[in-house]
């Protein structure tokens, strides 16, 4: 049991673990950017009703570990609220709201990043705000977020080795399963792989979209 | 056309997520399904524990919960071999599993093993998302107040393990020398109990588990490792290592299963079932198969 390691059973067990970071690491991008864009949004209305609570959401999901957060979501609702929760949404869930604030100000530079001009120019041609905001601003926003925001996609990608803090079977939980059974460290060798597998997907991904969002200079 | 092509981009992302969203919920919900049970339970449990009322056996519904869910919860660190960790086909096995297979087919029910991060066992029996801890799990005095053990079912000590050529003879040689052991588990609590040994080390590193403690002891980076005497003893038979036992030990100290405190008639259950194991033989037979030899303490 304890001895040579059986390499194919110890890949698919691997494998096993990196659909669990992949389906972790789609979902939380799917959900957590749309969610960005709607926080980077209200936190530019002028009320103090809006935006205090909003900047407070950042202060709590950028101010604190995500480690953290996850035991948070995972232990409250049980033994305060009277409540049990799925491990893997809990995750999905943590992720996202985490993600969001640090895509929310992520977006926020980029809008106002876009001369005020063309908010005016938009204005003069009969363009309401919505229509401003969604067909000329954030086309251009996404273009100059995208170095950035692939940034945030890698760390996604290496952030989901946190959830095994919950006990999701996810990839870097999974190499130290097998860390125990083969008594070695091969299995965390071959999980970095992995992750830098994963990751170099997520690079090229970005580069394509970049090449392809670069039909104009500027 | 670009604007076209931006908001085509938007949409394709909505709309994968949505295919992605319901795939999952549809998961969620049969995960949903078997987690109800427990949350259920968890509800009474929680209510009785927080009131600290006495466990009336008028509202202790552990063992109806369980029987009519048709499976027990058993959480572990699938990583702490003999107890429970994984073999090369990537099951989770040990001698803990075997029990408990056994006293769950005596109950008619399955078995439903739920790999967790040790330092949170506690946490997660009383939050619901297990029922129990069978994992080599140490009674002690302070679990006790938060634990509802079974008899004790096996016999251990808190034990120094060094490498072959290591001059530690004894607890005294330690001094000085750089101690490694499993956090948040009972070698930390024997260690903290002992106050003068302690002391009278160099250093003391916590990690995650016992594996990587023997890499330490491997490594050199450690002088000793602080750990289970069956764990250790399994470990150092299985990879043939020269490593040993010191004979002085620093605790002596039992294995029980551990339910959460209103859990008593699971908990009661489960006992009288260990208890029949034991007159009828299964128990030596199982300890026989990983220890070579009946470590078995109950009667």
């Amino acid at each position: 049991m304890l001895s040579a390691i059986n390499y194919s059973s110890m890949i698919s067990f691997l494998l096993d673990g990196t659909v669990k970071a992949v389906e972790l690491f789609f979902l939380t991008i799917v959900l957590s950017l749309p969610l960005g864009l709607l926080v980077a949004r209200l936190r530019m209305i002028k009320f103090k009703a809006v935006q205090l609570p909003v900047k407070f959401y950042l202060l709590i999901m950028r101010g604190t570990p995500l480690i953290l957060q996850l035991m948070f979501f995972m232990y409250f609702p049980p033994l305060v609220l009277g409540f049990g929760v799925d491990r893997f949404m809990v995750a999905v869930f943590s992720f996202t709201i985490n993600y969001a604030a640090y895509f929310a100000e992520i977006f926020r530079g980029g809008i106002e990043s876009i001369p005020v001009g063309q908010q005016e120019a938009a204005y003069v041609l009969g363009l309401s705000q919505f229509q401003t905001f969604i067909r000329i601003t954030v086309p251009q926003v996404v273009k100059r977020i995208i170095p950035t925001v692939a940034g945030e996609s890698m760390t996604l990608v290496k952030d989901t080795a946190l959830a095994s803090i919950i006990g999701v079977t996810e990839l870097f939980r999974n190499a130290g399963s097998l860390k125990a059974t083969y008594s070695s460290v091969i299995p965390f060798a071959v999980a970095g792989l992995f992750y830098l597998i994963m990751n170099s997907v997520v690079a090229a991904f970005y580069s394509r979209v970049e090449k392809k969002l670069n039909y104009y200079k500027g | 056309m670009r604007l076209k092509k931006g908001i085509a981009l938007i949409l394709t992302m909505l709309l994968t997520g949505s295919i992605l969203m319901a795939g999952c919920s549809t998961a969620a919900k049969t995960s949903v399904t078997t987690a109800e049970p427990t949350a259920a339970a968890t509800k009474t449990d929680n209510t009785s524990a927080v009131t600290e009322s006495t466990k009336a056996a008028a509202s202790d519904d552990s063992l109806a919960k369980v029987k009519s869910a048709g499976v027990l919860v058993l959480g572990l660190d699938s990583a702490f071999p003999p107890m429970g960790f994984l073999n090369d086909k990537n099951e989770i096995v040990g001698f803990d599993i075997d029990l408990a297979k056994e006293v769950t087919k005596r109950m008619g029910i399955t078995l439903k093993l739920q790999p967790i991060d040790w330092s949170s066992n506690i946490l997660e029996l009383n939050s619901g998302n297990i029922d129990c801890i069978w994992n080599g799990f140490s009674i002690s005095e302070e679990r006790k107040a938060e634990v509802n053990f079974t008899d004790a079912y096996m016999q251990n000590r808190q034990v120094v393990i060094v490498r072959g050529d290591s001059n530690i003879k004894t607890l005294a040689d330690m001094a000085g020398k750089t101690l490694c052991l499993q956090a948040g588990s009972s070698a930390a609590d024997a260690l903290a109990s002992n106050a003068s040994f302690k002391s009278s080390l160099k250093s003391v590193v916590e990690l995650s588990d016992n594996v990587t403690a023997f890499m330490e002891l491997e490594g050199k980076t450690s002088d000793a490792i602080l750990m289970d005497e069956i764990v250790a003893a399994y470990y150092i038979t299985q990879n043939a290592k020269d490593y040993k036992i010191l004979d002085e030990s620093l605790a002596d100290e039992q294995y029980g299963v551990g339910f959460r405190l209103a859990d008593q008639t699971l908990r009661d259950e489960v006992n009288n079932q260990l208890k029949a194991m034991a007159a009828d033989g299964t128990l030596a037979k199982i300890s026989n198969t990983w220890f070579g030899k009946d470590v078995t303490v109950i009667k």
